[in-house]
C-alpha cells in the first residue's frame, strides 16, 4: 500500500488544507487524517510538514485560529477558513480543475 | 496584509508565547496519533515512538513554522549581529581602525554640520519666520548702509512690509543696574518699536516694546531677556517696573522676552532691549552721513513676493535718495546718482545674519572637507573588509555549500559593516559631542561674543543619519555584494587562486578613490598654507610685534561720537593725564591713545577738501590720536613731524596724513604746511594744518592690496571718545605694565571700562582667523586621510601578496629575483596611485576654485602645490607598499608549494 501513495506536487498541500477546512474548523491532526481518509490514503502527507503550511495560510490571512477543546478534551488549536480563505479556494480549486483537465486531455490524446 | 504585520508582530514581541503554543500544537498532534496507534492495538509506549516517527524531526518542522510564520528574520539578524561582533572582535587592529576612522569621519561632519545649522540654517523661533527679510542697501552694487532718516521715510512711504524694523546691537553697552552705583557692561540691542511685532513675540511677562516707545520722552521702556532676568532677578516679576539707567537715560523694565527667543542674530544674546529714539541724539538720528544701523529687517505683506517688494523698495530708495544731500564730488570720484542705489531683499528667516556673512563660505568648505574625509574613510573601511572577504572566500564557500543561500551570507557580510558603522557612528557622536565647542569657538567675530546654540536639531540628526547610512552602504553592502558573487565551486576546489576579479578590481578601485580624494585634501591644505605664508610675509607697513592694545569703552561712547561736546576742555585734559600716566609706567616704551584701531575692523571716512580750492572733495580715512602714536604702532614718519604735546587743545589744529593721500590730493611733500578742511556732518568745518607725511600702510587687513588716503588728527585737539590704548613694551606683553595701565584707567577715568586687553599682533592674526582655521582643519584631515588611505593601499597589497604567494614562489623557483618582485609589487602601487591623480586633479583643482575667496598670493589653480601634493601621495604609497612588497620577495619556494 505505502508504495503506491504519492507525494504532493508543490502547493497542493495549501489547497488541500483550504479544501478539508471549507467542511468546518479542524486542529491539525484531523486535517491530516481527513486528507488521508478522503484521498483513500492515496495522498501521503508528512504530517510534520502540515503545520508549516497551516502557519503560513494563518500568517496571509487565508485562515484563522482558536484554542478550543477537542472531543477527547484536550486543548487543541482549530483552524477555521476566513471570508478570504474561501475565495482562495474556490479560485484555487477552479484552476487546478482546469490544469488537472488540460493534462489529462493530453494524455489520454496519446 | 494587515493580518500578515499583526501576526509578525505578535510574533515578535510575544515571541514566548507563540513558542509555546507551537510546541502545544506539536505535543497535541503527536498525542492524537498515539491515541490512534492505541486504538490500533499497539503498546503505549510502541504507539509514540511511530507517531513520532509519522511526524519527522520536531525541531526541524518547529523551524519551518517560524520561517512560515515570518518571525525568524530578526532572530537571524540576531545571530548575524552575534556573527559579526564575534569576527569584528577577533581581527581587533582592524576594527579598531576601522571604527576610529568612521567616527572620526562622522564626528566632523556632525560637529561642523552643527556649527553651520547654528549658524546660518536654523531659523529663529518666532512664528512665520520665512516671510522675514533683511532689507539691505546697495549703490552701485556693493554694499551700502542706511541712514536714519532715509530709514524712516523708507518706513513711512512704502507698502509691501507690515513691519519694518532698524537694529542697532551693542554688545557691551554700559547699564546701571538698580541699586548699583557703577555701570555694568551688557549686550544690548537698540530696535525699533516695531521690532517685536516683526518678530510676532509674545511677553513672557509684563509687555514688549512697541510703536508708542519711539516717542522721544524723559522715560524709555526696557525689555529683558530671560537670562538675564533669571540671573539678575531671580524670575522674579518684581523685576517690571525696576530703573535701568542706559546712556545716561532711566529706562524702566516693561517686560520680558520669552525664553526660546535669543534675538535676531545667531551667536548674539542680547540681555537688554531698549527703543533707539529715545536713546540716540537729534544729530545722529538726523545725519546723512553717520549711520549706527547693525540691519534692518522686515516682514513681507502677505501676497507679496520678495522680487515685488525689492523692486518696490528701490523705487522708492531711489525717490527718496533724489532729494537727499549731495555725497562728495570731485575728479577721481564721481557721486552716485539716484539711480546707483538699490535695494536688495535676502531671506531674514535666520535673522541678520551677521555671522552668515562672514562664515557662509568657511564652513560650507569645512563641511567639504570634513565630507570628503568621511568618503575616504568610509572606503577605507570597505577596501579592509573586502580584503577580510577575500581571506575569508573559502569560508564562504563552505557555508554556501552546507545551505547557506547567497542572500543569508550577503546579509551576513552587510552585517559586519553596518555594526561598525553604527559602533563608528555611536563613538563619533560622542567624538562630535567634544569637538563642537571646539569648531564653534572658530566662529568669532569682532563684534560680539559669539555664543552658539550647538543642540542637535532635525537636521543634524539627519544629517548624521545620512553620514552613518552612507558608511554602512559602502563599507557593508559593497564588499558584501562583491564577495558573494565569489564562485563557490572553484573556490573550494581550488582555495584562493581562482577568487574572483572582480572583487580585487573593486578594491583597487577604492583605493584609487581614495588616493583621489586625498588628494584633493592634500592640494588644498597646501594652498592654503601657501596662503597663510604669503600672509605671513605681508609688510604691514607698521610693526605690530611688542604692541598691547588696551579697548576702552566709555559709557556715552555713542553720543559723543558725532564730535566735540561742551565738555572738550575736560576731555582734553583727561586724555593728557591719561597718556603721560602710562607712558610713565615702567617697562612702556611708548604708549598712545587713540580712537580707532589699527587692525580693529572699522573706520571712519570724512570728506575733506584743501582749504584753498573748496570744489577738490574727496574721502579719506581718519582717526585721532595723541602724539608718539606712529611711534608706538611702528609706523614710520617720511617727511615733517609727528604730532606733538605742544598741539594741544586750543592751538591751531594739526594733521597727518598717509603718503597715498599726500601724493594722490595734495601735492606729495608740498603737502606740509598746507591746509585741509575736514567736512564734518555739523556745522564746525575747522581747516587742519598738515604737519606730517606718515609711510603707506594697510588699515584693516593683510589682504588689502590698494592703501587708501588717511589722516590722523590731534585726539587732545578734537576730543573724540577715546576706544584704544597702544602701548609698545620693551619686552612683549608685560602682565605688570597691563596691570599698571588698568590701574592708571581707574584712578584717571572711573566710567572708563577696560573691554578687551589683547596684542596688536594677535590683532593682525584675527584678520586672518578664517583662514588659520581653515588651514588648521584641512591640514589636520588631509594628514589623517593621507594615513587612510596609506592604510587601504597596505591593506590590499598585503591581501594580494598573501593570494599569489604561490604564483611567487614558483617566479622565485624559477630564477625570478627579489628586486624584481619588489618592483612588481611597486609598480602596482604606483599605477594606483597615477590612476587616482588622474582622477583627482581635476577634483582638486575644482576645491582649489571652490576655495578661492580665501587664497593670497597663490593661484588655485598652482602647479608647484599641485605637483609637491602628487610626489607626497606618490611617496606616502611606495611606503605603504614596500612592506609588502618584500614579502612578496621572501617567499621561500617550497613555503609557496606547501600553501595549498
Amino acid at each position: 500500500m505505502g508504495d503506491e501513495r504519492l507525494e504532493l506536487p508543490q502547493g497542493t498541500l495549501d489547497l488541500l488544507i483550504l479544501r478539508t477546512l471549507a467542511l468546518g474548523p479542524q486542529h491539525g491532526w484531523a486535517v491530516s487524517e481527513r486528507i488521508q481518509q478522503i484521498s483513500s490514503d492515496v495522498l501521503q502527507v508528512q504530517q510534520g510538514s502540515l503545520y508549516p503550511s497551516l502557519h503560513r495560510l494563518e500568517r496571509r490571512g487565508l485562515i484563522k485560529a482558536r484554542w478550543g477543546a477537542s472531543d477527547n478534551n484536550r486543548k487543541a488549536k482549530f483552524y477555521e477558513l476566513t471570508a478570504a480563505g474561501r475565495k482562495q479556494l474556490d479560485a484555487d480549486a477552479r484552476s487546478w480543475r482546469r490544469l488537472a483537465g488540460a493534462i489529462a486531455q493530453v494524455l489520454d490524446m496519446a | 496584509m494587515l493580518s500578515d504585520i499583526l501576526y509578525r508582530l505578535r510574533g515578535l514581541f510575544r515571541g514566548k508565547a507563540v513558542e509555546q503554543e507551537l510546541d502545544d500544537e506539536i505535543r497535541f498532534h503527536l498525542a492524537q496519533q498515539a491515541d490512534k496507534y492505541v486504538a490500533m492495538g499497539l503498546e503505549r509506549d510502541e504507539a509514540i515512538r511511530r507517531a513520532q516517527l509519522a511526524f519527522g524531526a520536531t525541531d526541524r518542522f518547529a523551524e519551518e513554522c517560524r520561517d512560515a510564520r515570518g518571525i525568524s528574520w530578526l532572530e537571524q539578524t540576531g545571530q548575524d549581529v552575534r556573527y559579526a561582533a564575534r569576527g569584528l572582535w577577533r581581527g581587533r587592529g582592524f576594527t579598531a581602525i576601522a571604527v576610529l576612522s568612521l567616527a572620526l569621519g562622522i564626528g566632523a561632519t556632525t560637529s561642523v554640520f552643527a556649527v553651520l545649522d547654528a549658524v546660518m540654517l536654523r531659523p529663529l523661533p518666532v512664528p512665520e519666520a520665512h516671510r522675514l527679510v533683511v532689507i539691505r542697501p546697495l549703490v552701485r552694487g556693493q554694499r551700502f548702509v542706511l541712514f536714519n532718516p532715509v530709514f524712516e521715510e523708507l518706513r513711512r512711504r512704502q507698502h509691501v512690509l507690515d513691519v519694518m524694523a532698524a537694529i542697532s546691537d551693542s554688545s557691551f553697552l554700559a547699564v546701571t543696574l538698580p541699586g548699583s552705583p557703577a555701570p555694568t557692561y551688557l549686550a544690548g540691542s537698540f530696535v525699533s518699536g516695531s521690532y517685536f511685532r516683526l518678530l510676532r513675540l509674545e511677553p513672557e511677562i509684563g509687555r514688549l516694546l512697541n510703536e508708542a516707545d519711539d516717542t522721544r520722552s524723559a522715560s524709555c521702556a526696557a525689555v529683558i531677556s530671560h537670562g538675564f532676568w533669571l540671573r539678575q532677578f531671580q524670575q522674579s516679576p518684581a523685576a517690571l517696573g525696576q530703573q535701568l539707567r542706559v546712556r545716561s537715560a532711566a529706562c524702566t523694565i516693561v517686560g520680558v522676552v520669552p525664553e526660546r527667543f535669543r534675538s535676531h542674530q545667531a551667536g548674539y544674546m542680547p540681555d537688554v532691549w531698549v527703543p533707539i529714539r529715545p536713546l540716540t541724539e537729534a544729530a545722529s538720528l538726523d545725519s546723512h552721513t553717520m549711520a549706527f544701523f547693525s540691519g534692518v529687517m522686515g516682514r513681507l505683506r502677505d501676497g507679496v513676493a520678495p522680487g515685488v517688494a525689492a523692486a518696490a523698495l528701490t523705487t522708492l530708495y531711489q525717490q527718496i535718495e533724489k532729494t537727499e544731500p549731495q555725497g562728495p564730488t570731485g575728479p577721481g570720484r564721481v557721486a552716485p546718482a539716484p539711480t546707483d542705489y538699490a535695494m536688495r531683499l535676502l531671506p531674514g528667516a535666520q535673522g541678520l545674519g551677521v555671522l552668515r556673512d562672514a562664515f557662509d563660505e568657511p564652513l560650507w568648505i569645512v563641511l567639504s572637507i570634513v565630507g570628503v574625509f568621511l568618503m575616504i574613510a568610509t572606503s577605507n573601511v570597505a577596501t579592509l573588509l573586502l580584503a577580510r572577504g577575500e581571506a575569508r572566500t573559502r569560508e564562504l564557500a563552505t557555508r554556501a555549500a552546507i545551505g547557506g543561500t547567497r542572500w543569508r551570507l550577503v546579509r551576513q557580510l552587510a552585517t559586519e559593516g553596518a555594526l561598525l558603522s553604527v559602533i563608528g557612528g555611536a563613538m563619533g557622536l560622542l567624538l562630535a559631542w567634544g569637538l563642537t565647542p571646539a569648531i564653534a569657538s572658530m566662529i568669532s567675530m569682532d563684534y560680539f561674543t559669539v555664543v552658539l546654540e550647538t543642540g542637535v536639531s532635525m537636521r543634524v540628526a539627519l544629517v548624521v543619519a545620512g553620514a552613518v547610512m552612507l558608511a554602512a552602504l559602502v563599507t557593508g553592502l559593497l564588499p558584501a555584494l562583491r564577495v558573494s558573487r565569489v564562485e563557490l565551486q572553484p573556490a573550494i576546489a581550488v582555495s584562493g587562486r581562482t577568487t574572483a576579479g572582480s572583487t580585487r578590481r573593486l578594491a583597487r578601485h577604492l583605493v584609487i578613490a581614495q588616493m583621489a580624494l586625498s588628494l584633493v585634501l592634500v592640494f588644498a591644505a597646501g594652498l592654503l598654507l601657501r596662503t597663510m605664508t604669503a600672509l605671513k610675509s605681508v609688510d604691514p607697513g607698521f610693526r605690530p610685534h611688542q604692541v598691547t592694545t588696551i579697548e576702552v569703552e566709555h559709557e556715552d561712547t555713542v553720543s559723543a561720537a558725532t564730535g566735540g561736546s561742551e565738555n572738550a576742555d575736560a576731555r582734553a585734559a583727561k586724555y593728557r593725564s591719561l597718556d603721560e600716566a602710562i607712558n610713565r609706567i615702567p617697562g612702556v616704551r611708548s604708549a598712545a591713545l587713540s580712537w580707532l584701531e589699527l587692525f580693529g575692523g572699522s573706520d571712519l571716512w570724512l570728506t575733506m577738501h584743501p582749504a584753498e580750492r573748496p570744489e577738490d572733495r574727496h574721502d579719506t580715512r581718519v582717526d585721532y590720536v595723541t602724539p608718539r602714536y606712529f611711534e608706538t604702532v611702528g609706523m614710520q614718519i617720511v617727511a615733517g613731524r609727528d604730532l606733538a604735546l605742544a598741539d594741544r587743545h586750543g592751538t591751531p589744529l594739526a594733521i597727518v596724513v598717509n603718503e597715498t593721500l599726500a601724493r594722490t590730493r595734495l601735492g606729495g611733500l608740498a603737502a606740509i604746511g598746507r591746509s585741509i578742511v575736514l567736512e564734518y556732518p555739523r556745522d564746525q568745518q575747522p581747516p587742519f594744518t598738515i604737519v606730517g607725511i606718515v609711510r603707506d600702510s594697510k588699515y584693516n587687513g593683510l589682504r588689502e592690496d590698494k592703501v587708501e588716503p588717511m589722516a590722523w588728527a590731534s585726539l587732545e585737539q578734537w576730543p573724540q571718545s577715546l576706544r584704544a590704548i597702544a602701548i609698545r613694551t620693551e619686552a612683549g606683553p608685560d602682565a605688570e605694565v597691563i596691570r599698571r595701565a588698568r590701574a592708571v584707567l581707574t584712578t584717571v577715568d572711573p566710567d572708563l571700562m577696560v573691554r578687551k586687553v589683547t596684542t596688536l599682533d594677535a590683532q593682525v592674526d584675527d584678520t586672518v582667523g578664517r583662514e588659520i582655521m581653515l588651514l588648521q582643519l584641512a591640514s589636520a584631515f588631509s594628514a589623517v586621510a593621507l594615513l587612510l588611505a596609506a592604510v587601504g593601499l597596505y591593506g590590499t597589497l598585503t591581501y594580494a601578496v598573501a593570494r599569489r604567494t604561490r604564483e611567487f614562489g614558483i617566479r622565485m623557483a624559477l630564477g625570478a629575483q627579489g628586486a624584481r618582485l619588489v618592483g612588481m609589487m611597486l609598480q602596482e602601487a604606483l599605477t594606483m596611485v597615477t590612476v587616482g591623480a588622474v582622477v583627482g586633479v581635476p577634483l582638486a583643482l575644482m576645491a582649489g576654485h571652490a576655495c578661492r575667496s580665501f587664497l593670497y598670493g597663490v593661484a588655485p589653480t598652482d602647479v608647484i602645490t599641485l605637483v609637491v601634493a602628487c610626489a607626497l601621495l606618490g611617496a606616502v604609497a611606495v611606503l605603504a607598499a614596500y612592506a609588502p612588497a618584500r614579502r612578496a620577495s621572501t617567499v621561500e619556494p617550497v613555503v609557496a608549494l606547501r600553501c595549498e
